[in-house]
C-alpha cells in the first residue's frame, strides 16, 4: 500500500513541479505585491503596506463597477448561449446524423481567436466603412451606431454570445445524442409528443450538461478580457471595464501594482468561492436523483 | 544521411550566427505607418555607410501598436537586453528615464532640429533621445463645403439661428483660418443632419472620445486655448477651472447634438479617420500624420491651425525620438547610431521616406518641394506648440489615462460634469503631487 502511494507521488511529481513553477510562482508573486506597495522601478524591492491595497480596491467605485459588468455580462451571455447552443443541437441533430460535417462549418467562430473576433467587428460595425451599418443605412435609411453608449452592452454581448454559442452547442450535441434511443422510441410507442418528449424525457436526462455548460460559460463570460478590450476598451468612462479589463488597466496604465494584484486576488477568491458552491450544487442534485 | 544532416544543421546554424553577427544594434521602433517606412530607410541608409563596422549594423524589431508603451515598461523595467535602442516619446520620458541613459547629439544637431524640438526629448535638463517625429494637431476641413457656404447668403441666416440656438450668440460663418473655437461648434452643427436636415454631410466633425490617452492629448488644444493647464505655478492641480470645463461643455453639446457620429465614443485615429475620408464629415481636429491620408481620400481637403480661444491659438506638441536603453549589450553602437541620427543627412532621408521629423526652418527649406507639410508642422510647433505644466512628468501618461477615464464618461452621458472633474481632479493630484 505504502508503495504504491509512493508510486502515484513519484509519477505525479512532474506535473506538481510543472504546475507550481507555471502558476505558483506567479500566483505567489501576486500574493507579495498585493500586500506591498510596488511600482515598476521597485518590483524587486516591494514594501510592505499589509492589507492597504486590499482596502483601496474595496473604497474603489471602479472596481464595483467592474465587478457588477462582469456578472451581468457573464450571467446573460451564459444564458443566451446555452439557450441558443440547445436549441440549435435539438433542432439541428437530425440533420447532422446524416451530414457530420456540419458541425465542423457551426464551430468555426469558436476557433476564431477573442481578440480577432473584436478586431473584426471593430471593422464590420463601423458606420463608414462597415458593412453592416452601410446595408442597413442603403436599405433603411438608418442604422443603429452599435458601439454608442446606449448600445454598447447589448453589441459585446451579441459578440460574445456568437462567438461562443459553438462551444454550448457541441456539449449539447454530444448530451442529446447520448439518450438511449430506445426511450424515444418508448415514449412515441405510448404516444409522447415530440414537444412533451423534450420536456419530460430529453432535457431532464440533459440537466447535468446545461449546469456545467452554464457554468463554463458564465466563467469564461466573467473573466471576459480580449474581444471587449480590442473591440472598445474599457470604454467611455469605464461603461465596458471588465474585472479583467479593470485589473489590466490598473497595473499597466494607472501602474498600481500592488493595488492591481490585490484585485485579482479578490477575484480569485470570488472565483473559487463560485466553483465551491457550483460543485455542492451539482453534488446535492446528483445525491437527490440518486 | 547522418552526414547530410548535420551538414545541413551547421550551416543553418553558421546562417543564424552570421545574420546575429550583422546586426549587433537592434532598435525597436514605433510599428506601422510612416515611422516605420521612415525608420527603414534610413537604418538601410546607416549600414551601407562603409564606416559600419558588421558588428554595428543596425537591425529594426516592430512590435504592435496596442499597448506598446505598456510592454516597453515592462522591458525596460525588466533590464530586457533585447533591444539596444528604443522608442522614446515626450510624455513617457520622466517613466521610462531611470531605465535609460543620456545621449550625445552630433554637432550639427541643433541646426537641424532647433532648440524647441529638441527639448522635446529632453528630461531634467538631460538630452534622452533623437526627435524622429514631431506630433501636432491640425484642422481638417472640405473647402468645397466652407466655400459654398460662404458664398451662398440664404444659408448664412440658416447658419446664424442655428448658432443663436445652441450656442446663445449669432454667429457669421467665416475662413477656417478665423476660426475661434465657437465657429468650429457653429458650423459643426450647421454640418450635421440632426441638426440641419439640408446639409450636404452626415456629421459636422468627427471627435475621437475612445477611452484612451491619446485621444485626450487632441482635446487638449481645445481648453488650452481657453487657458487650461494641469498645475499653475505652485504645482497646484488645476482641473477644475472655466476653462476645462467650458471646453468640455462645448465638447459635450456636440455630442448631444449629434454633430459627431453617436458611436465616436469609440472612435481612435483610424475610425476617426474613416469617418472624414468617407465624405460625411464637414470638419476634424486631427493629428499631423493624417495630412497625405485624408488629403488622397477627400481633395477639398485644406488643412490650417486649430482654432483659437479667449487665451490664443494652441496646439499639443509632443515628439518621438529614439534613445538608449539602459541595459543595452552593444552600448557603443547604439550611441555612434543616435549620434547620426541626428545629422541633417539622417533627418533630411528619414522626411523623404515618409517620416515627419520636426525641422528647423532652414533645414526644412531643403526639402520643401517634397514635403512642403513639414515646412507648415515646424511653423505651427514654433507658433501655437504647446506642453502642459506636468506633461512630461513620470505619471504624465497616467494623467492622460485619468483624464479620458472621466472627460469621455461625461461626453457619453455617464456621469455629469462636476463628478468628472472631481474625480480627474483626485486622479490628477494623487499622480503628480
Amino acid at each position: 500500500m505504502r508503495s504504491r502511494a509512493f508510486e502515484n507521488a513519484v509519477l505525479a511529481s512532474p506535473l506538481v513541479l510543472f504546475l507550481l513553477a507555471i502558476l505558483g510562482f506567479p500566483a505567489l508573486l501576486s500574493l507579495v505585491y498585493a500586500v506591498s506597495e510596488t511600482t515598476f522601478r521597485t518590483l524587486t524591492a516591494p514594501r510592505f503596506v499589509g492589507g492597504a491595497n486590499f482596502a483601496a480596491v474595496w473604497a474603489d467605485g471602479a472596481f464595483w463597477r467592474a465587478a457588477w459588468f462582469s456578472l451581468r455580462f457573464g450571467a446573460i451571455t451564459a444564458v443566451l448561449q446555452c439557450a441558443l447552443g440547445l436549441f440549435l443541437a435539438v433542432y439541428l441533430y437530425p440533420l447532422i446524423r446524416r451530414h457530420g460535417w456540419m458541425v465542423a462549418v457551426l464551430i468555426v467562430p469558436m476557433i476564431v481567436a477573442p481578440a480577432m473576433m473584436g478586431l473584426m467587428y471593430r471593422l464590420v460595425l463601423h458606420e463608414f466603412v462597415g458593412p453592416v451599418p452601410h446595408y442597413l443605412y442603403l436599405w433603411f435609411g438608418w442604422s443603429p451606431a452599435f458601439l454608442s453608449p446606449a448600445n454598447v452592452f447589448a453589441t459585446v454581448v451579441a459578440a460574445e454570445t456568437l462567438q461562443w454559442t459553438p462551444f454550448a452547442f457541441l456539449l449539447f450535441l454530444a448530451a442529446y445524442g447520448a439518450i438511449p434511443q430506445d426511450l424515444r422510441e418508448a415514449a412515441m410507442v405510448d404516444g409522447t409528443r415530440p414537444w412533451r418528449l423534450f420536456w419530460r424525457i430529453e432535457l431532464p436526462l440533459m440537466m447535468p450538461t446545461v449546469f456545467v455548460a452554464l457554468f463554463v460559460r458564465f466563467i469564461d463570460g466573467f473573466r471576459v478580457f480580449d474581444n471587449i478590450y480590442t473591440l472598445v476598451g474599457a470604454g467611455p468612462g469605464g461603461a465596458t471595464t471588465s474585472l479583467s479589463i479593470y485589473i489590466f488597466e490598473t497595473f499597466l496604465r494607472r501602474a498600481e501594482i500592488g493595488k492591481a494584484m490585490a484585485a485579482a486576488v479578490l477575484l480569485f477568491l470570488a472565483s473559487t468561492l463560485l466553483f465551491v458552491a457550483a460543485r455542492a450544487l451539482v453534488l446535492r442534485g446528483r445525491e437527490g436523483r440518486g | 544521411m547522418t552526414r547530410t544532416r548535420i551538414m545541413l544543421a551547421a550551416a543553418g546554424a553558421a546562417a543564424l550566427a552570421a545574420g546575429a553577427a550583422d546586426a549587433q544594434v537592434t532598435v525597436l521602433g514605433w510599428p506601422g505607418g510612416p515611422e516605420e517606412t521612415a525608420l527603414r530607410a534610413v537604418a538601410e541608409l546607416y549600414n551601407a555607410r562603409p564606416e559600419v563596422a558588421p558588428e554595428n549594423r543596425v537591425e529594426l524589431l516592430f512590435t504592435s501598436r496596442d499597448g506598446f508603451f505598456d510592454k516597453l515598461q515592462v522591458d525596460l523595467a525588466a533590464g530586457s537586453t533585447a533591444f539596444d535602442v528604443n522608442l522614446l516619446a515626450t510624455y513617457s520620458i520622466g517613466r521610462y528615464a531611470p531605465f535609460m541613459e543620456p545621449v550625445t547629439l552630433s554637432d550639427e544637431a541643433e541646426a537641424v532640429f532647433g532648440e524647441t524640438v529638441l527639448s522635446t526629448m529632453q528630461f531634467d535638463g538631460q538630452q534622452y533621445g533623437v526627435p524622429t517625429d514631431l506630433s501636432l494637431h491640425f484642422l481638417y476641413y472640405r473647402r468645397d463645403l466652407i466655400d459654398a457656404l460662404l458664398a451662398d447668403e440664404a444659408v448664412r441666416a440658416r447658419y446664424g439661428d442655428i448658432a443663436e440656438e445652441h450656442l446663445g450668440e449669432r454667429l457669421e460663418p467665416k475662413a477656417p483660418e478665423d476660426w475661434t473655437w465657437d465657429d468650429f461648434v457653429a458650423n459643426a452643427l450647421y454640418f450635421s443632419r440632426s441638426v440641419n436636415p439640408d446639409s450636404p454631410t452626415r456629421y459636422g466633425t468627427v471627435i475621437q472620445a475612445k477611452n484612451l490617452l491619446f485621444n485626450m492629448m487632441v482635446f487638449h488644444s481645445w481648453p488650452r486655448s481657453y487657458g487650461a493647464d494641469w498645475l499653475d505655478e505652485e504645482g497646484r492641480v488645476v482641473v477644475d477651472s472655466e476653462a476645462w470645463r467650458g471646453a468640455l461643455e462645448r465638447a459635450k453639446l456636440l455630442f448631444d447634438l449629434g454633430a459627431t457620429p453617436p458611436d465616436s465614443t469609440a472612435y481612435e485615429y483610424a475610425e476617426a479617420n474613416a469617418a472624414f475620408a468617407s465624405g460625411q464629415v464637414a470638419a476634424m481636429v486631427q493629428w499631423n500624420a493624417a495630412a497625405t491620408e485624408l488629403t488622397e481620400a477627400q481633395p477639398d481637403t485644406a488643412i490650417t491651425a486649430p482654432p483659437a480661444g479667449p487665451e490664443g491659438r494652441f496646439t499639443h506638441i509632443h515628439g518621438l525620438g529614439l534613445g538608449l536603453n539602459a541595459a543595452a549589450p552593444n552600448r557603443e553602437g547604439a550611441l555612434a547610431f543616435l549620434e547620426w541620427l541626428s545629422t541633417e543627412e539622417a533627418a533630411l532621408a528619414y522626411a523623404r521616406a515618409g517620416g515627419a521629423p520636426g525641422l528647423a526652418p532652414e533645414t526644412a527649406a531643403k526639402i520643401a518641394d517634397e514635403r512642403p507639410d513639414l515646412v507648415q508642422v515646424g511653423e505651427f510647433a514654433s507658433t501655437y506648440g504647446f506642453v502642459m505644466r506636468g506633461g512630461t512628468s513620470a505619471e504624465a501618461l497616467s494623467v492622460y489615462e485619468a483624464q479620458a477615464q472621466e472627460f469621455t464618461g461625461y461626453w457619453a452621458g455617464t456621469q455629469d460634469l462636476d463628478t468628472a472633474i472631481a474625480n480627474a481632479e483626485a486622479a490628477m493630484t494623487r499622480l503628480l503631487q
